[in-house]
């Protein structure tokens, strides 16, 4: 298991917006994280990047914990510069892209590489290269952010999160920020990334994306996992009632 | 008093204008940024007491200010402030000036996308890193704008050391002009100030143009 989520809960103010979440995700997994908006999809993965703090549950990465519950029933985080270490197994990609408006598509790549991991300029700047490469984007390693459409922008976020070698990638709505027509290639790279065993969790509005590339898909409504399995079962023969009726939805 | 002797002891007062100046920008550009992080400071002691601090200055006349910093030693302690008279000047401008600019750092940091933290965040930035790395230059970017205010602002507030009867320029414009029963010391003042400004306003712009390279 690279990652594993348990008994997870998590409130905004008088808000509970995961209630009991449990999931683990296996190396080279691609689980796809569908359901209705205000449903915890997002808050689930700005909890496993740490970007929020969970109330209660444990975390853990490759088996190690990074967050647990105490007796007194409070999640207890490890220290920070232990945390540092957690974070570095995971990379998100965000819906706003997020880029570094002031620093070329190069060095959005290779900065946090050569002053986060401490990793050779050469190296960084090789690898970051070959990542544009394989995005389709190579000519504008020298570009900077607002130069680049939105669809160039996200595969550059996507290469700025690779280029740190993470052993599990997060998406939180990739293409929902896209035009219809930029949406393809930047789902057509998530796809090629799950083709090369790449883990990934991906949460999604693109159901026939989720349903051809997940290996997995967990519905959520209302801060708990609903249903999930394989995308088949899930999309055509859906159990719960509540999947069916968001489901339906789609199907026009 | 011929043209000439009168042009060079302003020039000589134009120089003290600018020490002041520039002392006043070496102190109160990192000064602020110091005051703009410690506003936001976890300990709510260290946030109360700059705002305090923010108010007060902002609330009250730089002129008054400067009097209070020279004249206050010798009223409040009974202290000789033989000596006292430049650094005095120079502690109530750059306290001034720190913080107008501390209040436009703050405009300028609150104004960066929260996913610029968090993306930072998520690749594993210290926080000093993310502030220095990914914050600052955006912030730099944004602010220069109201800082070329504050600091055209700050040529001509230099006039304010005549308070303190420094001789900078429109000191000496004042006294040349008494003494001499003439208004051109004033245009000459004038002009001085003018040209300072242009000299600023021109290097600002040229600044803004170099960091045009993103948007």
């Amino acid at each position: 298991m690279i990652l594993e989520m348990n008994h997870i809960r998590k409130h905004f103010d008088d808000l509970d917006v995961l209630k009991d979440i449990s999931f683990g995700v296996d190396s080279g997994e691609v689980v796809s994280i569908i359901g209705p908006s205000g449903s915890g999809k997002s808050t689930l993965l700005r909890c496993a990047t740490f970007l929020e703090k969970i109330d209660g549950g444990e975390i853990l990465y490759m088996g190690e914990k990074a967050a647990y519950t105490d007796e007194s029933g409070n999640a207890v985080y490890v220290h920070h510069q232990q945390l540092r270490h957690f974070r570095s197994y995971c990379g998100l990609v965000f819906q706003q892209f997020n880029l570094f408006p002031h620093y070329t598509v190069l060095r959005n790549l290779t900065d946090a590489p050569i002053h986060v991991q401490h990793r050779e300029r050469e190296e960084a700047e090789a690898t970051a290269m070959e990542l544009l490469g394989k995005m389709g984007i190579k000519d504008k390693a020298l570009a900077y952010p607002y130069q680049l459409s939105g669809g160039q922008q996200q595969r550059v976020a996507i290469a700025r999160a690779l280029a740190m070698r993470p052993e599990i990638l997060f998406f939180d709505e990739p293409t929902s920020a896209l035009d219809p027509e930029l949406t393809g290639e930047v789902l057509k790279v998530i796809r090629q990334l799950a083709e090369e065993k790449m883990t990934m969790v991906v949460v999604t509005h693109e159901m026939p994306f989720a349903k051809a590339v997940s290996n997995r898909v967990i519905f959520m409504a209302g801060g708990v996992i609903v249903e999930q399995g394989d995308p088949l079962k899930v999309f055509d023969d859906p159990q719960e009632e509540r999947t069916k009726q968001f489901l339906q939805v789609f199907e026009r | 008093m011929t043209l000439s002797t009168m042009l060079s002891t302003m020039a000589a007062g134009m120089g003290r204008t600018c020490g002041v100046f520039i002392l006043t920008l070496i102190g109160s550009l990192p000064l602020g940024m110091i005051v703009a992080l410690l506003r936001k400071s976890r300990f709510a002691l260290v946030r109360i007491i700059i705002r305090a601090y923010i108010s007060v200055i902002r609330g009250t006349p730089l002129m008054l200010q400067l009097l209070v910093w020279y004249f206050g030693p010798y009223y409040l302690f009974g202290w000789s402030i033989r000596g006292w008279r430049f650094p005095a000047l120079i502690l109530g401008f750059i306290l001034n000036y720190a913080a107008y600019f501390a209040e436009i750092y703050r405009g300028g940091i609150e104004s960066i996308p929260v996913g610029q933290h968090e993306a930072a965040e998520v690749l594993g930035y210290t926080k000093a890193q993310t502030f220095m790395r990914i914050i600052l230059p955006q912030v730099i970017k944004r602010i220069m704008p109201s800082v070329t205010n504050e600091v055209i602002t700050l040529v001509k507030d230099t006039s304010l050391a005549f308070t303190l009867a420094y001789q900078e320029v429109f000191s000496l414009a004042k006294q040349i002009s008494a003494s001499q029963t003439s208004f051109m010391p004033f245009v000459i003042a004038g002009v001085f100030y003018f040209v300072a400004n242009y000299i600023v306003a021109f290097a600002m712009e040229r600044i803004e143009k170099a960091l045009d390279y993103y948007k």
